[in-house]
């Protein structure tokens, strides 16, 4: 079984999405979370039965599926990739277990199971064609569940993030395409495996062009200025739910794909476009910083600095060294859990009072005093604080691309210092003051079904904070794999200085010959 | 010793964990004594582990990794040596007194077991900031004690201005950390490593542009922390706070730790005397700059807050020429003399039911004799008049201006302590003597509880007596800092100076009890020296705080707006849906290509023949005219 347990965990929550057809509505929640706990428990398995120490793929499957072109059914987990899925199946579970919406609660979890086999998907495949379909597939239950169950503008947001991601996805195909196309003119064969695509050298103008079209993918996914505005519209529309997995999950398709394709595949268009990504990363950092200071609904600011955050995330990665790429990757997983919680944490309160303005509020703190407990926690992890697990990602991608160019850092680094102020002035708002309002009097605080989400993501933003290494360590190794390989890659000057070679460390072995 | 480190460390964490278990229920006394009991075995530990450097070993521990990849690797490590021993006791003692004491100030508080939950937390993470061995894990107590301020400064949430002010320390003070964590990352890309030990000793090989960047950068964190100019404007609005988090956070310790880290950090200061001479420079400025808003302010805890900067300003003049132990050294007497300053302010604020204006007082050294004996005493050792305290620590200072040759540095100071003396006394006059004015406003002043009073005495023989620690204290830490002793050669010039800045400070004690202690009314503004340009601008604080509000703060929420508004609205969103529109509007117009009806069809392909004849006949002729 463990052989294939990626099979497994692709297609189980899928399964029983289309059992879950014959469930009756009143068990469908029970079932739900039974689901999701024997998925998430598998992922946990995977977790136990992964060698931290081998830096390349682990528990890959093969089957062909179109042989003359070369598409392969083909799977395996490194030490990036195995997080991200722990991670996904975490966020359903804990989703569907805090589950408040009351409205075709059937449909509700047997679309969000049929997400997690697309997540889990998207991070396991290592055949482009596979990767692409769950992919694309992955906007299907999400554009439903905005669509279906979102606020009044729905139809708006789901069309609108259906469409922007998908046009971005069709230019990223094209490219993939190419690239087997490449492959072909170079090996004779046609393939669409990444792991061999790893193994090409490209010229550096078609990596250039390639770059680019990967690039318009992954980045209206993350989503990078200017490509964002559908990611307000989508959070301000999408129930609770929606918004917890969209921000935990779906965003971090785009940053992962970056680690996956554009920095291995491409590495002296990486370095040629350090500095403008850097750039537009900053942009995302400071002015969408901004623009969340001035809004006035706090779902909004939460959205808003998810944009903030993943420009750290986009610069640890362009860092092209193993502290930052190591650092990008955990802060997603950061950002996963502290997004995530925070909507999480918006839809309480919407849950209570149907607004989500935060002039509404005020005072929340003495009514509603575990919720702004709670609700601090997780402002201090979005803010940065060390010991929670914000820290780490951002100090390491900050660290990593230090070495890069130091103004830049100094001018990203202010993302400690916006982030602090949009937070802070929401959450003095939201929760200090005086209850002005009558209809905030009354509140009940935190129940257990809410409790039942909130403190597992509580104890892991603490827990990866204080003690991230059961985590660092295998990313790092994986990167570390990454980082030399587009070292031995790299052919003009700058990126072969750029990239460190790291081939004197011990314990480093290439990717090609872990596979 | 290892097991001492530990309970040191981790026993305030336990009482901020057990505190903050019983923060959603009712006052409970016990809470206040848990932790304050647990604050104590801290202060054993600490003590335990002073005997033990002093006898010569220092402690050293690796607790576990924290972070490791690439090249990086931050383990959680603590030190004991000769100069974290000194920052432990100084911490442990100040908050024991602190958290009994609060345990009567806070009686009435609704809040009392969060309270005690973020002090303890505080001081938790005062320990990591002085107890680690690496700039990372400095850091994390860095921003600990950060956060614990924050959530001290607004604990009366409900108070718009305490929130503002906890906010406004908060961004403050992380505009400082990122200039540390810069300098974090230079030194980490320059030496591979943030241990201090290694760190210091590879130091000298880096070019010195480099190091001479890491001291700025660092400094600039310690700007922040210790309120120094440009950054001072949240200390004294951080008075929002209740009056024992003042005493602990906002005089003894937090503020402090920008001076620490540049002790700490003497082996990279050593080697950049310029920076160092800035550092002296502007801490000779600020410490001028706070007395005299000091000098005409009518808030009691801004008055104290003023002192503390003005005082934070001397402990950077040693820190800068090199002086490293005098700066720790009135570091220590200073923690002793302020708490004591301020936690007897608090028994004053609540004989007065929080009026905070000297003006309104008066008089009070009837009812409440023993605070009126420790706030006198505490002045005068901040005054600095011998055998008290700041005798020792603060004079020498002036000297080290003075062996230095840095006469202006000298004379700013000499200054200082004047107006210190005469701003201290104006306030313990107006407070404790002269008429009674608080009875017209309707105030029955008392005594506070008696445990207050004898949880305080501990600060007031330590503010007494500290000075003659000294010479104990500098064999001690000469083992880590340069042993460089600060005496004036000529026997003549020494005992004209040491006479003569103690008859200067005597004359402004004098004065201030002569133009105040018999003061009988509450002005009100009309005087002419209320109106005076010199009084608008001190009483104004420079119109500093105001600059920044119309500098920075209403700009950036203007731009904000902005940036919201018009640019993520109007033109980044817009130009997407005027794409979208712009397919969809083509779609919407060629629609009649496939309506469907026959004739329609059929000219549509008239038009297409005719279309494609014209692109192939011009496209031949184009084609043979160049000729290919």
């Amino acid at each position: 079984m463990i052989d294939h347990i990626l099979t497994l965990l692709i297609f189980f929550p899928a399964l029983a999405a289309m059992l879950g057809f014959v469930v009756t509505k009143d068990s469908m929640r029970a079932y739900g979370i039974a689901v999701a706990g024997i998925e998430f428990l598998l992922s946990l398995w995977l977790w136990y039965a992964y060698d931290p120490m081998v830096s390349g793929m682990q528990f890959m499957e093969s089957a062909p599926l179109i042989p003359a072109f070369g598409v392969n059914y083909l799977l395996g987990v490194d030490g990036i990739s195995l997080f991200i899925i722990i991670l996904s199946t975490f966020f359903t579970l804990i989703g569907i277990a805090s589950l408040t919406e009351k409205r075709r609660i059937k449909d509700l979890i047997i679309t969000l199971l049929f997400l997690e086999m697309t997540m889990v998907g998207v991070f396991a495949a290592l055949d482009a064609i596979v990767f692409y379909v769950f992919w694309e597939l992955s906007l299907v239950p999400m554009l439903y569940i905005i669509g279906a169950w979102g606020g009044p503008l729905r139809i708006y947001a789901s069309v609108k993030f259906f469409l922007y991601t998908f046009t971005g996805s069709l230019v990223m195909l094209v490219g993939m395409l190419f690239m087997a196309y490449f492959y072909y003119q170079a090996t004779g064969q046609w393939s669409f495996s990444i792991l061999e695509w790893y193994r090409l050298i490209l010229p550096e103008n078609f990596q250039l062009w390639l770059f680019v079209a990967f690039f318009l993918g992954f980045a209206i996914k993350v989503p990078m200025f200017p490509f964002h505005t559908w990611l307000p519209y989508a959070h301000g529309q999408a129930p609770t739910i929606g918004s917890v997995i969209l921000a935990a999950i779906l965003l971090k398709m785009g940053t992962y794909a970056f680690v996956r394709f554009s920095l291995p595949l491409f590495p002296d268009a990486s370095v040629y476009f350090m500095m403008p990504i850097a750039i537009i990363s900053i942009i995302m950092i400071v002015y969408t910083a901004m623009v969340a200071y001035a809004q006035e609904d706090i779902k909004q600011v939460v959205a808003y600095s998810s944009i903030s955050h993943m420009g750290v995330i986009i610069l640890g990665t362009f860092a092209l060294n193993v502290e930052g790429v190591s650092g990008s990757v955990f802060l997603m997983l950061a950002h996963g859990v502290v997004s995530g919680a925070l909507f999480l944490l918006v839809g309480v309160i919407y849950d209570r009072r149907h607004t989500k303005l935060m002039s509404e509020f005020g005072g929340l703190a003495s009514v509603m005093p575990r919720y702004a407990a709670i609700f601090g926690i997780m402002m201090m992890a979005s803010v940065g604080l060390p010991l929670t697990i914000n820290f780490v990602g951002e100090f390491l991608s900050l660290l990593g691309f230090y070495k890069q160019s130091h103004m830049l850092t100094l001018t990203a680094g202010t993302a400690i210092i916006v982030g602090a102020i949009y937070m802070l002035s929401a959450y003095k708002k939201a929760f200090f003051g005086n209850v002005t309002n009558e209809e905030n009097k009354n509140l009940k605080d935190l129940n257990k079904t809410e409790l039942v989400g909130l403190i597992p993501l509580t104890i892991v933003a603490i827990w990866l904070g204080v003690y991230p290494k059961p985590v660092l360590e295998p990313i790092n190794n994986s990167v570390e794999s990454v980082i030399q390989l587009m070292h031995d890659k790299a052919q003009s000057e700058e990126a072969k200085l750029r990239i460190p070679d790291l081939s004197g460390k011990n314990g480093t072995n290439t990717m090609q010959e872990a596979n | 010793m290892e097991l001492y480190l530990y309970i040191a460390l981790f026993a305030p964490l336990v009482g901020s964990l057990y505190s903050a278990l019983f923060s959603g229920s009712p006052k409970s006394q016990q809470v206040g004594i848990v932790a304050s009991g647990l604050l104590f075995t801290s202060f054993l530990s600490s003590a335990i582990l002073l005997t033990y450097v002093m006898s010569g070993h220092t402690v050293h521990v690796e607790m576990m990794t924290w972070m490791a990849t690439g090249d990086l690797y931050i383990p959680f490590g603590f030190v004991v040596d000769q100069v974290s021993v000194v920052m432990m006791m100084v911490v442990t003692i100040v908050s024991t007194v602190v958290h009994v004491y609060s345990i009567g100030y806070m009686d009435h508080d609704k809040g009392f077991n969060r309270f005690f939950a973020w002090l303890s937390a505080f001081v938790f993470s005062m320990m990591v900031l002085v107890m680690s061995d690496n700039f990372a894990g400095l850091f994390i107590g860095w921003e600990g004690v950060g956060l614990c301020s924050w959530g001290l400064i607004g604990f009366w949430y409900h108070k718009e201005s305490a929130t503002w002010a906890a906010n406004e320390a908060f961004i403050m003070n992380r505009i400082a950390d990122l200039g540390m964590l810069i300098g974090i990352f230079l030194i980490y890309w320059n030496v591979g490593s943030l241990q201090y030990d290694v760190v210091f000793a590879e130091i000298g090989n880096l070019q010195p542009v480099i190091i001479t960047w890491i001291g700025i950068f660092l400094f600039i964190g310690a700007m922040g922390k210790s309120a120094q100019f440009p950054l001072h404007t949240w200390l004294a609005d951080a008075m929002e706070g209740p009056t024992p988090v003042s005493a602990l956070i906002h005089a003894a310790t937090m503020v402090t730790a920008g001076v620490y880290l540049v002790v700490r950090s003497n082996a990279i200061y050593d080697l950049i005397p310029n920076v160092g001479i800035f550092i002296a420079s502007l801490g000779a400025f600020v410490a001028l700059f706070a007395a005299s808003m000091a000098l005409v302010n009518r808030d009691m805890k801004r008055i104290i807050a003023y002192s503390t900067l003005s005082q934070l300003g001397y402990m950077f003049v040693a820190a800068g020429l090199g002086a490293y132990w005098v700066a720790l050294f009135h570091l220590m007497a200073h923690a002793f003399f302020k708490a004591l300053l301020f936690l007897g302010a608090g028994n004053v604020m609540h004989a007065m039911h929080d009026e905070l204006d000297p003006f309104k007082m008066g008089g009070l050294r009837k009812v409440m004799k023993g605070t009126f004996v420790m706030m006198t005493l505490a002045s005068v050792a901040l005054a600095g008049i011998y055998p008290f305290a700041g005798f020792f620590s603060k004079d020498l200072i002036l000297e080290v201006g003075f062996v230095e040759h840095h006469y202006v540095i000298y004379t700013v100071l000499l200054l200082t302590a004047g107006l210190t003396a005469f701003y201290s006394f104006r306030l313990v006059a107006l407070i404790f003597h002269g008429e009674e004015r608080y009875k017209l406003f309707g105030i029955h002043p008392h005594e506070a509880y008696k445990f207050m009073l004898v949880a305080m005495s501990p600060l007031l023989v330590l503010a007494i007596i500290a000075g003659s620690f000294k010479m104990t204290y500098f064999q001690l830490v000469m083992n880590l800092l340069p042993a460089t002793q600060y005496h004036v050669h000529d026997q003549t010039t020494y005992w004209i100076m040491t006479i003569g800045t103690q008859l200067f400070v005597i004359a402004a004690i004098l004065f201030a009890y002569k133009k105040y202690a018999n003061w009988s009314n509450v002005p009100d503004g009309s005087s002419a020296m209320e109106r005076s340009f010199f009084y608008k601008l001190l009483w104004n604080q420079y119109y500093i705080p105001k600059m920044y509000e119309e500098i920075f703060a209403k700009p950036y929420a203007e731009l904000s707006r902005i940036a919201w508004k018009q640019i993520d609205l109007k033109i980044v969103d817009a130009t997407v849906d005027a794409i979208a529109n712009g397919i969809y509007k083509t779609g919407e117009n060629t629609r009649d290509i496939q309506n469907g009806n026959l004739s329609t069809m059929l000219r549509w392909m008239v038009v297409g023949l005719v279309v494609l004849s014209i692109l192939a006949v011009a496209f031949t002729v184009g084609y043979n005219a160049v000729g290919a």
